[in-house]
């Protein structure tokens, strides 16, 4: 057997695009910390704050690269998630039912939704664009079918909940102490971490998830070489739900109401994460490690656009189509060039 | 010896076509097992409805004596039979290494053992002496590596049963015998394969009996010495041969004027310099192994590589060749190697197909009218005998035999003066073949040039005037097609020019 | 013209779903209100009046976008970016017609530019914009869906970049046309949608682009082979998807005339994909059908309609929107014809009917 260096493993031609994720959200980085050092760009805290004004969106990322991967594309993410801040609301405020159990509503909703979703996709053969469109459309219209205004979210438990936090300390003179500017994380940024390691459990360790990247690559092939694709498929999505309804959680003790129509285009910023973090919308390529530093390199813009305080907050949205730009140019190049090698 | 695996009295109708009419099969433990047809005669049905793709209507399988019923290729994996499909069917995606145990990699602590997945899978690419890295991505690797690693996997099952469908089409020569070793090393311990391929010799070569069917019929079953090639072929066919064998070559006379001249035409990605010239009605065969440069010289011919440098003439007028397009305009036509992909447009109807190369010589704004197009598409259908009820039948549903043709009405409604054909007989059934043959002929007759690419030498030789013979991407000889044998070619391609 | 029309061919067609499905929302529309068919006309406005005048015409946007996007389909794409183009033309031409206000002022009929650039510079740099597209994917080799994702992207940012991220309103008579006047008795808006369906599908029927299209939509390498100038016929497509976002753009900012780069043509690229998909064009390109893509625009305004007269609350058309397309979808899913298709075969065959 040919023994692998660390080296030769690490130049494998699949890790290219999470090197360049990885690569331009340090090179975004250091222009900020260039720029804005002096502001505090460099501090622990404005890193730690990326996660936590950020972390819905990640959690909702590890499902949909999941449902990327396969070759599929999840659009009711955003509207599951506002229904579930819509559960939490108005369980909680009006029907005065304990957070858990709206919670737990929410759970079986979104799973189960997501299983439909899946079911529909692999069995009706209707194309997975369609049917979670229809499933976003369905989710939002009970969103207003159960109030049209904002309603607060106001109960112990969430509030607990919202306002747990872990400060960051460093030892100074033999003490802790708490690090200036003061940093801490969240019960949310927890949730995304752990998220994250969940995720790359499941695609590394798994036959589910190398599933999952079987069908990505052939599904017609998997079917032959006796994959389980129906069931992988709809499970994806089942769990694409349970991360959609996690991130609706995270986002309600984020904001501490639910909206009908907060999280609007939810689920495409979600799919500009996953993209960016090099995952291809075309499945069978993508690593979880890739999409949580797309989920920092997408926020660090609006972040950068607040230290400068001159732009208007549109420059945002122009310098993320800008960054998707290049990053499709990158994955065009990388493509292109390893098919020369074969050639 | 025992049957492992009895088929009986297997019928499969899909809408309009009886594809398996009580077809019984067996198969011994410990023997290789040939199946034979031409396209379109049940072969890889019956192969699909073993592996549970397919659902039979009637007729009963037992394994080992006791009845199964396959319901989809996992279950039939389960049960002992595994299968190398026709085309590869493996994720381009995942390792090579991956592609070997997806689905049944080996678990360690609750996670998939990544280092015993690849040192075995090194061990395995070894056996078929491929040193490889299987950590890298399938698609990073050659078709012929490609079609090794889906025999690994379905050897590494350690089935009862292994299915082998046309194994050897992108394999040369030493790989072929590579998997022939394997086959007779799992031969002797006991396992059965079934064996399909079109390449006569392999049959031979390798196995103990064959079965053979035409029109999903079963005709019968043999042992490899009870039939000559002959007797094999006319049995497949089921009519003389005769048609082949009478085909005569193209007459071209010695004074008559160059229709298409290129000369060192070349690019920096294919092939560097080359120069070929053809005559009017004639028929130049291109020889040469998978990737000498045969294609690729085709392709700058229409303009599908661009040329850097060199300068082609039609009919002593220089011509500029930037896409297709351009070629179409001066009447050159190419029918590409890989039918499915670059040939046939699967969901159109075969009059759209039929009328495509016309009209885009035309541009979208000269349309033909529906009238036209019918008129067109029913001369070519009926010129070619497509098989088809009308010309509105989507194209993608013929049998590829079928399908060749209606890409060559194309290009024979397109009113070509030079016509370059790549591979038009390859994976179709003799009797069509030789209809191909006697078409590509008459076009020659009616004083169109025909470039002639293929691999069997036997049909360049039996119908080309000259033949060009390629080897490492460069043109090494240019023989008369009257005066040579196989082995003069063969002996070329292996040790460059005479 | 066509031999092959037996039932089982017809029960396959999605077409006929599409046509069955919007004939029972109108009819049930029709058992719960009997007016619901009757037109009137309105002297006073030069219109007619009615719930199906209603429908066509606030369904223009839809249809005139979707238009363009079923060639996008059966080329084997999607253009997300269309709603964000609507905001585009609607940002460009409130900017030319209010060049001079620097914040808010009560709107007058005037125009501060020329009209005819108030109504040609945004279609120009909607058609550009879907040159860009096409450009990305015809040249670059990039999918379509991801390709047009970065305008949807960016898209709304320039146009609240355009007009300094503010929403003007204004007054100008020849504008408000567009949307709100008439003409021939109809709606403005249902006018230029009948004069684009009737263009693009004299385009591509009477020409063979629309055979171009589904050609390059199923195979593109054979195409590019049989001498099909793919690229070109990508970049039309993309550039005339973006002229009809323009369009509709102009409709919808002179309906409320005004811009708003938040909520013009949100979601219109979900509801023209969704028409085009319901219309029987298959989301992985091929045939596709111009009827089709009108009817399924036409479902999906009518089932609005539709769910106002159930009475039920306007806040939740969304849920009722998406039961009612679920079952329409379904109805139409492969496994589901292939199963009437088999039934109208087999009672053909019973019948003693003739199959071709």
């Amino acid at each position: 057997m040919k023994k692998q260096s660390v080296f030769s493993r690490l130049t494998n031609p699949k890790y290219i695009m999470v090197y360049a994720t990885i690569g331009i959200f340090l090179i975004i980085y250091a222009f900020g910390a260039f720029l804005y050092g002096d502001k505090g760009f460099m501090t622990v805290r404005t890193f730690v704050n990326l996660f936590i004004d950020n972390a819905y969106f990640g959690i909702s990322a590890v499902g949909m690269t999941m449902v990327l991967i396969t070759g599929g594309i999840d659009l009711s993410v955003g509207a599951v998630a506002s229904l579930t801040g819509m559960f939490i609301a108005y369980g909680t405020s009006v029907l005065n039912l304990h957070p858990l159990t709206c919670i737990f509503a929410a759970l079986v909703m979104g799973v189960s939704l997501g299983l439909l979703m899946g079911w529909v996709i692999h069995y009706l053969k209707v194309p997975a664009f369609i049917t979670t469109l229809t499933g976003m459309f369905f989710a939002r219209g009970v969103c207003s079918l159960i109030s049209r205004e904002s309603i607060d979210i106001k109960h112990e438990f969430i509030d607990s909940l919202a306002s747990w936090k872990i400060y960051l300390m460093k030892y100074v003179d033999g003490n802790w102490v708490r690090i200036k500017p003061i940093a801490f994380i969240n019960f949310n940024v927890i949730l995304f971490v752990i998220m994250i390691i969940i995720g790359t459990f499941i695609l590394q360790k798994t036959r589910f998830g190398r599933n999952i990247y079987a069908i990505g690559g052939n599904e017609q092939s998997a079917s032959l070489m006796g994959l389980p694709v129906g069931r992988t498929k709809i499970l994806v999505y089942g769990f694409n739900g349970l991360c959609s309804v996690l991130a609706g959680i995270s986002y309600a003790l984020y904001v501490k109401s639910g909206w009908n129509l907060s999280l609007q285009g939810g689920e495409l910023e979600v799919i500009t994460c996953a993209v960016i973090g090099g995952t291809l919308l075309t499945g069978g390529v993508g690593y979880m490690i890739g999409t949580l530093f797309g989920v920092l390199l997408k926020s660090v813009i609006p972040a950068l656009i607040t230290f400068n305080g001159n732009l208007l907050s549109w420059w945002g949205k122009i310098a993320t189509g800008l960054l998707l730009l290049l990053f499709i140019c990158i994955q065009r190049f990388v493509v292109t060039s390893s098919k020369l090698k074969k050639a | 010896m025992q049957n492992v695996l009895e088929m009986k009295g297997i019928s499969i109708e899909f809408p309009g076509v009886k594809a398996l009419d009580n077809v019984d099969f067996s198969l011994r433990a410990g023997e290789i097992h040939s199946l034979l047809g031409e396209n379109g005669a049940g072969k890889s049905t019956l192969i699909k409805c073993l592996t549970g793709v397919n659902r039979k209507d009637s007729g009963k399988i037992f394994l080992d004596g006791h009845e199964i019923n396959p319901t989809d290729p996992g279950n039939a994996i389960d049960l002992g039979i595994s299968t190398v499909f026709q085309e590869v069917n493996l994720c381009p995606n995942l390792s090579v290494a991956e592609n070997i145990f997806a689905g049944r990699q080996p678990m360690k602590h609750g996670g998939i053992n990544w280092r015993e997945i690849n040192s075995r899978a090194s061990e395995l690419m070894s056996r078929f002496h491929l040193d490889i890295d299987v950590t890298r991505p399938l698609s990073y690797y050659s078709t012929a590596i490609q079609q090794m690693t889906s025999i690994a996997r379905a050897v590494d099952i350690q089935a009862k049963i292994l299915i082998l469908d046309e194994p050897t089409s992108s394999l040369d020569e030493n790989e072929v015998q590579l998997l022939f070793d394997v086959m007779r090393d799992l031969r002797s311990q006991g396992m059965g394969i079934i064996f399909i391929t079109h390449f006569l010799d392999q049959i031979y070569a390798v196995s103990d009996r064959m079965t053979i069917l035409r029109n999903g019929h079963l005709i019968g079953t043999y042992n490899i010495d009870e039939l000559t090639k002959f007797e094999l072929v006319t049995k497949m066919v089921g009519k003389d041969m005769d048609v082949i064998f009478n085909l005569k070559r193209a007459e071209v006379a010695d004074d008559s004027e160059f229709m298409l001249k290129a000369e060192h035409i070349g690019n920096a990605s294919t092939i560097n310099d080359i120069s070929v010239s053809i005559k009017k009605g004639e028929l130049l065969g291109f020889a040469g192994l998978l990737g000498s440069g045969r294609t690729e010289t085709a392709q700058m011919l229409f303009g599908v590589n661009r040329i850097s440098h060199g300068n082609i003439t039609l009919e002593d007028h220089e011509i500029i060749l930037k896409q297709p397009f351009d070629a179409i305009k001066f009447r050159i036509a190419f029918c590409p190697e890989d039918r499915k992909r670059d040939g046939i447009i699967g969901d159109l109807s075969i009059r759209e197909n039929i009328m495509l190369a016309v009209q885009s010589r035309e541009g979208f704004m000269k349309p033909m009218s529906h009238q036209e197009q019918v008129t067109l598409a029913n001369k070519y259908i009926k010129l070619l005998g497509i098989a088809t009820p009308d010309c509105e039948k989507k194209a993608g549903e013929l049998s590829g035999g079928n399908q060749q043709k209606v890409i060559l009405a194309r290009w024979m409604a397109a009113e070509p003066k030079v016509l370059i054909l790549d591979e038009p007989t390859r994976g179709i059934d003799i009797g069509a073949k030789a209809e191909i043959q006697r078409l590509m002929l008459e076009m020659c007759g009616s004083g169109v040039s025909v470039i002639f690419i293929s691999s069997e030498l036997d049909e360049i030789i039996r119908c080309s005037n000259r033949i060009v013979i390629m080897r490492d991407r460069a043109k090494v000889a240019e023989v008369d097609g009257a005066n040579c044998t196989q082995n003069d070619i063969l002996k070329i391609i292996a040790e460059g020019a005479a | 013209m066509r031999k092959n029309l037996n039932l089982s061919s017809i029960m396959q067609s999605k077409v006929t779903w599409a046509v069955i499905a919007e004939m029972l929302i109108l009819l049930v529309c029709f058992a719960i209100r009997p007016d619901f068919f009757s037109i009137s006309y309105q002297p006073s406005t030069g219109m007619l009046y009615g719930s199906l005048i209603d429908i066509v015409n606030r369904s223009a946007e839809i249809t005139i976008i979707s238009m363009g996007m079923t060639l996008v389909i059966a080329l084997g794409g999607t253009d997300l970016s269309v709603g964000a183009l609507v905001a585009v033309a609607g940002a460009i031409a409130l900017k030319f017609l209010r060049w001079d206000v620097l914040e808010y002022t009560t709107p007058g009929d005037y125009s501060v530019c020329p009209y005819i650039l108030v109504l040609t510079v945004p279609l120009i740099i909607c058609a550009l914009m879907g040159l860009f597209n096409g450009f990305l994917v015809a040249k670059g080799g990039i999918q379509p869906i991801i390709a047009t994702l970065i305008l949807m992207v960016c898209g709304r940012g320039v146009a609240q970049i355009l007009t300094d991220g503010k929403q003007f309103t204004t007054g100008y008579s020849p504008f408000r046309v567009i949307g709100q006047g008439s003409f021939l008795y109809l709606p403005m808006p249902i006018i230029i949608t009948i004069v684009v369906v009737v263009a693009v599908a004299l385009f591509t029927r009477k020409t063979a682009f629309g055979a171009f299209v589904e050609s390059v939509g199923v195979n593109p390498s054979a195409s590019r082979l049989s001498g099909i100038k793919a690229d070109q016929v990508i970049l039309i497509v993309f550039l005339l998807t973006g002229l009809l976002s323009g369009i509709a753009g102009l409709i919808y900012s002179s309906r409320i005339m005004s811009n708003d780069s938040n909520n013009a043509g949100l979601n219109f690229e979900m509801d023209a994909i969704l028409a085009v998909v319901i219309g029987g064009t298959n989301m992985s390109g091929g045939k596709f059908s111009i009827i089709g893509t009108l009817v399924g625009s036409l479902i999906i305004r009518t089932i609005v309609t539709f769910v106002y007269y159930f009475g039920i609350v306007a806040e939740a058309t969304m849920a009722f929107k998406a039961l009612i397309i679920a079952v329409v979808i379904v109805l139409q899913s492969a496994p589901v014809r292939e199963y009437f298709a088999k039934r109208a075969a087999k009672r053909v065959k019973v019948s003693g009917g003739v199959q071709a």
